[in-house]
This record gives C-alpha cells, structure tokens and sequence, in this order.
C-alpha cells in the first residue's frame, strides 16, 4: 500500500511530496491543475507586514505572533509552528531549487512591483537580484539613492506599462534615504510571428531561443545608458540559462519586475519542483480533484477522486492535505453564506467576527477561515481539539487563522507548515 | 463509513452530482437533446463550467498549439471566453486549431472543461461543410479492413512520394504525416489461426475471463500490441474474450461528426457488453478507452447505459496490471532488461485521471529506468497533424519530444497510444512500442528486440 497521498500540486503539496519521497515513501501526489505558485510573483514571501514592515521576518516572528494570540480567532499557522520549521521549510526549498533563488532567510528586501511600487519579500529569484533595495542598514543594495534605473517595456506586452512604472518608483522615498533616478524606454518583441498582443510566456519561450535572444539583448543594449541598470518585465526565459545568457551578454545589472499571472518566475519554480517530483518518482496523477473519503476507526482508509468513467478509490497509510484556499476552490462560501470544505466536509476554523467588509483593499476576515490543526500539523476539530482523523495532516494556503497577502505570508506558512506536516508523517512511519 | 460530499448532505437537495443532475435536467427540458448532440441544450452541460474561469491563464501557458503558433488565439480565450459570444456561430476560427488534446482541461485548477467546449463549438462550427478528407480519416476501421487484405502493397505505395503528393492535393492529408504500416493479418485473423491460448504461467492461478478491446488501430495496425496483451493475460491466468468489435468513434468525435461518433461508441460498448457482465474490460488502447469512458458523455452528451458501465470497467492494460501488482498478485521474478526507455504519457491518458502507471510497471522489471518526456503532447492528437493545413504545427509541437528522445541514446521508446506511436516513430526514427512489449519480454515471452508493431 502506498504510505502517503497528498492532494495539491501548488507550492505545499510538491514540496511535501518530495520530503516525503527523499525520506523514502511510496508517495502519489493528486491534483485537479496547477496551484497558484505559478500565479504569484515567483517569490518566496515570509511575513512582510505585522501590519508595519517587516525587515527581519525570523527574529519579528515572536512579535507578530504575540500580537496575532491578542486578536483571537482561529489560530494562526505561525503561532503553531514558531520560527525552527519556518527555518527549515525555507532551507528545504533552497535544497531543492539551488542556485536559482537568492536572498537571505534572516532579511527581507523590496523588490519593484509592476505597479512601480517597492513590496517586501525575502527570497527572489536569481534574476531580480538587481532590483533589489536593502531594508538592512549595514547593506547598500543593489539599488539606493542615486541609481539610475532605465526601466524598458516591450510594446506588445500589454500587462507592463514602462512609464507608469518608471514614475512611480522615481517617488518614492527608499528606506535608506534618498530616491532612483529612473525612465522608461520599450522595444519591440513579438512572442510569437508578428503577433500584436504577445502574453509574457510567449516572450519568455522566444527568449529562450538564441536567435531570439541576441535581437532582444542588442536592443536593449542600444538603448541603455552608461552607468543604468535595466529594469524589464518578468521574460527573461523559462529556463534559468536564458537570464544567465542575457545578463551575460549585457554585460551591466538587468533584473526582472513581477507581472500579474501568467508569472514567468512562477512558473519556472513550478517546473521546477514538478521536474524534481519526476525525477524522484513521486507518482503523479494529475487532473483528478479528490470527492470523498473512505474511513474508518478514526482513520481515513482511502481518498476517491472524480476519474473518467469511475471513481477510483487510492489506499493510504496517510494522508496530507495542500489543496489552497478560497482561490482554488478547497473552501467555499455557498449563496446561504455557510462556509464549506466541499471535498471531505472536514470542520472548519471561522473567525467569530463579521465575515466581509466593504473594504476594498483592506483585510477580509473571511479569508482567515481553513483548517485547524495542532502543532504537528494533524487536522483537528476547532472547538476540541481532537484529531479528526488520526492520520489526515494539512498544509499551506488550506490551514486557518492566516491573511497571506496582507501579511506576505503564504509561501512561507506553505513552506513551514509542509515540511513539518511531511515530517510529522515520517517519525510517525518510522515508530510504526 | 463513506464520507463523499453527496453522502454528508452537502448536496442534500437529492441530487447526486452536479454534471449528472445538470443532464437530467436539461433531458427533461428539451428531449432534442438525445437526438442532437449538437443542441443548444446539449452544450449546456460543459458551458456551466466557464463561470468557473478565473482568467488565471494557466491553460494558456500549458496548451501546446498555443506554444508554437499564432494562428491560435489560446485555451482561454477560445474556450471560455469565445464561448460567452456564441449563439450556434462561431465567433472565433482560429478555434479550429485547437487540437483537442486536452491539456488545458487537464491543469485548469479551477475545473473548466475547456477542451470539451473547444470540440463542442467546432463541431457545430464545421456542421453542414465538413471536408471530404475528415470524413475519410475517421473511417479508421474501414481503413484497416481496405488495407490489410492488400498490406505489402499498401505499404509500398504508403511510401511513394507522387502517390502521397496526390493525396496531400485532392485529400489535404499532408505528404509527410505519419502513417501506420498495414498489416497482412488482423487480430482476428491471428486469433483465428493461432493453436490456441498461451500456457498459464506455472503457479498462476485460475484469474477467470476479461474482455480484450482492441481498438481499430490494435485490430488492423499495432496487431501485435494487441497480441502480446492477449499472451501477457493469459499468462497470467486470464481467460481472454475478443468479441466481434467495431470502431469506438474517436476519429469521428475529434472531427466534429458527432452523430457518427454517438451510435460507433453505443455499437462498440454493446459489442464489448457481450463478453460478459461484470468482467473487467481491458485495453491497450488508451485513447479509445478515453472515449469511452470520458468523451462520449462529456464532449457528445451520450447517455447510455451499456456506454457508462463499459467504461466504468474499462482499464488500461498498464493499470490493470499495476493494480495488480499493488495488490501483490502481479508475478515480479521478470528477466532482467537492461535498458533506459524514454517514455511519453499521452494527452489522452493523462486525461483519465489515472496517473502515469506505465511508469511504475515497466520499472518494477530489474534492470529498467524509465525516463518520462515530461512533455504535454506529441503533437498528433488522432488526426490532427495529418492534416496538411496542421501538420507543421504538429511537428513543432512534438519537436521538444522527439528531441528528448533522440538525446537519450535509447533504441526503444514506449508510448501507450497508437497514433502517438506513429508520430513519435515518424519524429524520432526511434522504434516506439506500447509499455506491454517490455512486460512481455521480461516475463521471457519474447526478445525485447524482437518485431516492434
Ligand atoms: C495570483 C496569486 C498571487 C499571490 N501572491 C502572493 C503574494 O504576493 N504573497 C504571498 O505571500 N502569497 C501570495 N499568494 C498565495 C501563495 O501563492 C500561496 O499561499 C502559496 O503558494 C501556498 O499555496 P498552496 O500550495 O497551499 O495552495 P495552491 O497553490 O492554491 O494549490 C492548491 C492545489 O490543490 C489542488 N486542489 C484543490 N482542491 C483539490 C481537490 N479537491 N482535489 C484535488 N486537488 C485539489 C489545486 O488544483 C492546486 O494544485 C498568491 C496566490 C495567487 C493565486
Ligand atoms: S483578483 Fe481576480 S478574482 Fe479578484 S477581483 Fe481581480 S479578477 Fe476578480
Ligand atoms: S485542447 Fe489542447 S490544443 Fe486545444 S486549447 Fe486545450 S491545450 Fe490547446
Ligand atoms: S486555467 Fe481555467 S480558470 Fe485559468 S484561465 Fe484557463 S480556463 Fe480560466
């Protein structure tokens, strides 16, 4: 019998999948599509506001924890997990992916947004290292007071409007003092035959191709000045080597500025983690969302998923749940209002005080509601605290008491809690 | 205790599950539905599910046509957004470039259907001026009776480059697109001359009957695909029941000529129905066990009895025998084969929701690795890239593959479905064969070498 289903192909499940795999566990990883890694800016998010800025996510933790206890409600991720998990989910993740992220687990930096505004992240990928601007006093950064920045859009890439950006940045006062020095300028570059709209993927896939490339890299070196960083729009290749290739051949800093979805960096984290997942022999069976359960003696025996034709009914000595949040459809909110887990109607973590405001940028209650779980991250009923089933664990964008995006938390709960849930699984393997 | 959102009461207004309550419904309403499938009512089923897009673009970075050509607007944009503007008419015909390979559907996490509406509205696009040549290439099994009785000669004029030009002009089948090699001896006519069932492997025990569904291409073209499944069955116990079978409509479907499709795929499950109740039904097929089993009612609106239960025991041949294995009943002494195989899942497994289990199968054989494509498509989805408005598109989509294969050294690949095999072997120069010939030849059946088709 397989030791371990986990649901969810985002950040959590393939990460769970392969600590589960190297520890040596016939493990299958179930999904109905890609998660929103992909969607994301390809970044790895620790905590970036509690609700003020954070620089040190580790050693502000504690404070942020303390204050999320005072608020009540169902209880965050990080108060059950503190900062050794966070520690070792992120430099798992390193283990994995190597080279290809950068940045320091112990200091957030900002990074530009698309919007031409500067938000806080602490891991990025190798090929926005040069937009970086240090939170860190003791570090410069790679951008500060005086830099020149030319930012360059393409002009068939409608999500990335280079005067915008450039305008904005130049604003804004840096954490250090003083301001960038920025302007905008745009190329040409069709993704695709002389298409007019060209999506970010397409151009990533034409820059993959040398002969694409060097066109792209002599217009942009025509057109930068001495002493400017470039600033593009996240295309640099879907493959690592073609930023390598350019910044190459560029021969000064380029970095890269997230768009909205399809994120390239994203993406190319995605592949990624699921090459690796191939590589390791974790079984894949993708396309199938998980409808039901079969249980029995306070455990579940086995997961049914939706497959074409028949149900199929996958035995497992255990089971770890990633399937997300609201935004991938694992929780749902139905037109009564009542609050739902619609594929094993598991007990819910619901704050107590109104569910929705009419905020429009400011923190929905709602989306703190999820899963709880305890501290080794088995799924437990709310109101007691008892497991729900001996053997169900959970992970990521699924558990309770977080707001991801408010707080910039969601690939590190992700990270933390799926490594602590995989290896919560793994001693318990072993003892049996 | 079963605890599926429908038995909690989640649903507790009596019905049992959305897709099928939604049918049930428009039944009702409209009784043209059974005789139409393409209705308004029946395309009903699969354009609830557009509300769900959350324009993520996920399909749009994932569709393999979308890749390699601009001629195509995209999953998104064809699928559930051209959707909202079409009242019968087609609003977009770049929607013909869709291939219909289904890996949009396959990574939309928020579960549009988007290829089964992509084959819906083509089909009624093409309603009334289908080409000649689609409606010849989906006669796959009239293909096969014409060719087999005269294969060496088929065969040669297969490869005569003025006869194919020809072709390419008066039919629009391209010159260059793959084409399966005719054989002189149809299934039928092996299991009619041969001496009888292979011998039980000593010590297995008495497995009782399964139904064997060979498919058109396994009748008259990969005869030996279906061969060695038969042996490996029977080898292991199985008594093997070939019924007289026809054409499941795949070729049909993909085309749009659904009404042809409709009554292949409800000949077919009553053919096959009649090798017994309740015996498993297995297939080396898999593209047509898809058919079956999800195409039918998601992309045609079958509603048959006899079509639902033949799919509901319908497995692959690598599933069946995985399942096998991780029930501890599969016999693992196999020979030892040495070999790195670069293996492709095709679009139309993937699809089924099974996973990739000729992966695990042919690696519990010492000695093999298996190295999977890691690529969505090979391009040919059935028809699609013989088709000489299509076929470079094809070609660039399978490129990435072929040259994955190329670059691993191996002699052999494997692939579980007859026309990716043809593409495959046409890309790469490489013999391609189903995962049963490895399986086959480790049990000491046959050399791993030994004919490929
Ligand atoms: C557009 C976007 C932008 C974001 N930006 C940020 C940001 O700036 N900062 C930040 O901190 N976080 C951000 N996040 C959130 C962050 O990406 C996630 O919190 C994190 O990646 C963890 O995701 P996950 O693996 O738990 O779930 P997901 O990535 O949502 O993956 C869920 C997986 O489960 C599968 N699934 C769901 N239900 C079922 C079922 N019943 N059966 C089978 N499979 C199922 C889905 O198909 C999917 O594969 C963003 C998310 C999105 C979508
Ligand atoms: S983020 Fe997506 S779901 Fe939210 S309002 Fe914008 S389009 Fe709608
Ligand atoms: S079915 Fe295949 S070709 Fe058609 S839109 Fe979907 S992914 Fe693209
Ligand atoms: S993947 Fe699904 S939800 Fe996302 S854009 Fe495509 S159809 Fe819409």
């Amino acid at each position: 019998m397989r030791d371990v289903i986990v649901v969810g192909g985002g950040l959590a499940g393939l990460v769970a999948a392969l600590r589960l795999r190297r520890a040596g566990l016939h493990t299958t990883l179930v999904h109905m599509g890609r998660g929103g890694l992909q969607l994301g800016q390809g970044t790895i998010d620790v905590l970036g506001y509690r609700p003020s800025l954070v620089a040190h996510p580790l050693t502000e933790l504690g404070e942020f924890c303390a204050l999320e206890e005072r608020r009540g409600g169902p209880t965050h991720p990080y108060n059950l997990l503190g900062v050794e998990p966070v520690r070792v989910g992120v430099g798992f993740l390193r283990e994995l992916v190597g080279e290809a992220m950068a940045g320091d687990i112990e200091t957030n930096v900002l990074l530009p947004t698309a919007l031409g505004g500067l938000r806080p992240t602490t891991l990025y990928p190798a090929s926005m290292a040069a937009g970086t601007v240090s939170l860190d006093p003791s570090d410069p950064g790679a951008l500060h007071d005086g830099s020149r920045v030319v930012v360059v859009g393409i002009e068939q890439l409608k999500d990335f409007s280079c005067q915008l950006v450039a305008q904005n940045l130049a604003t804004i006062e840096l954490p250090g003092g003083g301001r960038l020095e920025t302007r905008s300028a745009s190329v040409s570059f069709p993704g695709r035959g002389t298409e007019a709209d060209s999506n970010a993927v397409a151009i990533a896939r034409a820059l993959d191709r040398p002969e694409r490339r060097r066109d792209f890299v002599a217009a942009l070196g025509r057109l930068a000045r001495r002493g400017e960083t470039i600033a593009v729009p996240n295309v640099l290749g879907l493959t690592d080597e073609t930023f390598t290739a350019i910044a190459d051949g560029l021969g000064r800093p380029v970095f890269e500025i997230p768009l909205p979805p399809p994120g390239v960096a994203g993406m190319r984290l995605t592949d990624r983690l699921t090459d690796l997942a191939r590589a390791y022999r974790v079984e894949m069976i993708l396309g199938s969302r998980v409808i039901g359960a079969e249980t029995g003696l306070g455990r579940i025996r086995s997961l049914r998923l939706g497959t074409a034709g028949h149900e199929t009914d996958l035995e497992a000595r255990y089971v770890l749940l990633a399937p997300g949040g609201f935004e991938s459809g694992a929780i749902e909110l139905d037109s009564y209002g009542r609050l739902h887990e619609p594929a094993l109607g598991l007990p819910l973590a619901v704050p107590d005080a109104e569910l929705l405001n009419d905020s429009w940028a400011g923190e929905q209650p709602i989306f703190r509601t999820g899963v709880a779980t305890d501290c080794t991250m088995r799924v437990v009923e709310p109101a007691t605290g008892e497991p729900v089933h001996e053997n169900l664990y959970a992970a990521g964008g699924f558990l309770a008491g977080a707001q991801r995006w408010d707080e910039k938390s969601g690939e590190g709960i992700a990270l933390a809690s799926a490594v602590r849930a995989a290896d919560s699984i793994i001693e318990q393997l072993k003892e049996s | 205790m079963s605890t599926t959102a429908a038995e909690r009461g989640l649903q507790n207004d009596g019905q049992p599950s959305e897709s099928f309550s939604v049918w049930n419904h428009l039944k009702k309403a409209s009784p043209r539905l059974n005789n139409n499938p393409n209705s308004y009512e029946a395309q009903q089923l699969n354009r609830l599910s557009l509300d769900q897009c959350v324009k993520c673009t996920i399909c749009e970075t994932q569709c393999p046509v979308t890749r390699v050509t601009e001629m195509f607007a995209g999953p998104k944009f064809v699928g559930p957004q051209a959707e909202r503007f079409r009242n019968g008419e087609s609003v977009d015909h770049t929607l013909d470039y869709c291939s219909s390979c289904g890996i949009c559907t396959l990574n939309c996490p928020q579960g549009v259907k988007i290829a089964e509406l992509n084959s819906m509205a083509r089909a009624v696009m093409k309603q009334g001026h289908m080409p000649l040549r689609d409606r010849l290439i989906t006669q796959t099994s009239l293909e096969g009776r014409v060719l087999t009785p005269v294969a060496p000669l088929a065969n040669w004029a297969l490869q005569r480059k003025p006869l194919r030009v020809a072709v390419e002009k008066v039919i629009g089948v391209h010159r260059d697109a793959p084409m399966p090699v005719a054989q002189s001896q149809s299934i039928r006519g092996w299991l009619r001359h041969r001496e009888g069932p292979m011998a039980r492997r000593p010590g297995q025990p008495d497995r009782g009957p399964v139904v064997f569904f060979t498919g058109c291409a396994g009748t008259y073209f990969e005869v030996e695909t279906s061969k060695k499944t038969i042996e490996v069955l029977e080898h292991l116990g199985y008594t093997v029941i070939v019924p007289r079978q026809g054409c499941c409509g795949l070729a049909s479907q993909s085309n749009g000529l659904f009404d042809q499709a409709r009554s292949s795929v409800v000949k077919l499950a009553g053919d096959l129905a009649k090798g017994g109740r309740h015996v498993p039904v297995v297939t080396s097929s898999g593209s047509c066990a898809g058919m079956v089993k999800h195409e039918a009612r998601e992309i045609m609106g079958v509603e048959d009895r006899t079509v639902t239960d033949i799919g509901a025991r319908m497995r692959e041949t690598s599933e069946f025998l995985l399942a096998l294995a991780d029930a501890g009943e599969l016999p693992t002494d196999f020979e030892r084969i040495e070999m790195t195989i670069p293996y492709h899942a095709p679009c139309q497994l993937k699809g089924q929701g099974m996973g990739m289990p000729a992966i695990r199968l042919m690696e519990l054989v010492p000695g093999i690795t298996v190295v999977e494509s890691g690529e969505n498509c090979c391009g040919i989805a059935g028809t699609y890239g013989l088709k000489k408005e299509k076929y470079e598109v094809a070609q660039a989509v399978g490129r990435p593959l072929f040259d994955k294969f190329k670059e691993s050294g191996a002699e052999l690949g494997a692939c579980d479905t007859e026309t990716c095999r043809w593409q495959i072997r046409a890309g790469t120069g490489m013999d391609i064969v189903h995962p049963i010939h490895v399986i086959h030849a480790a049990y000491g059946l046959s050399d791993i070498h030994s004919p490929q088709v």
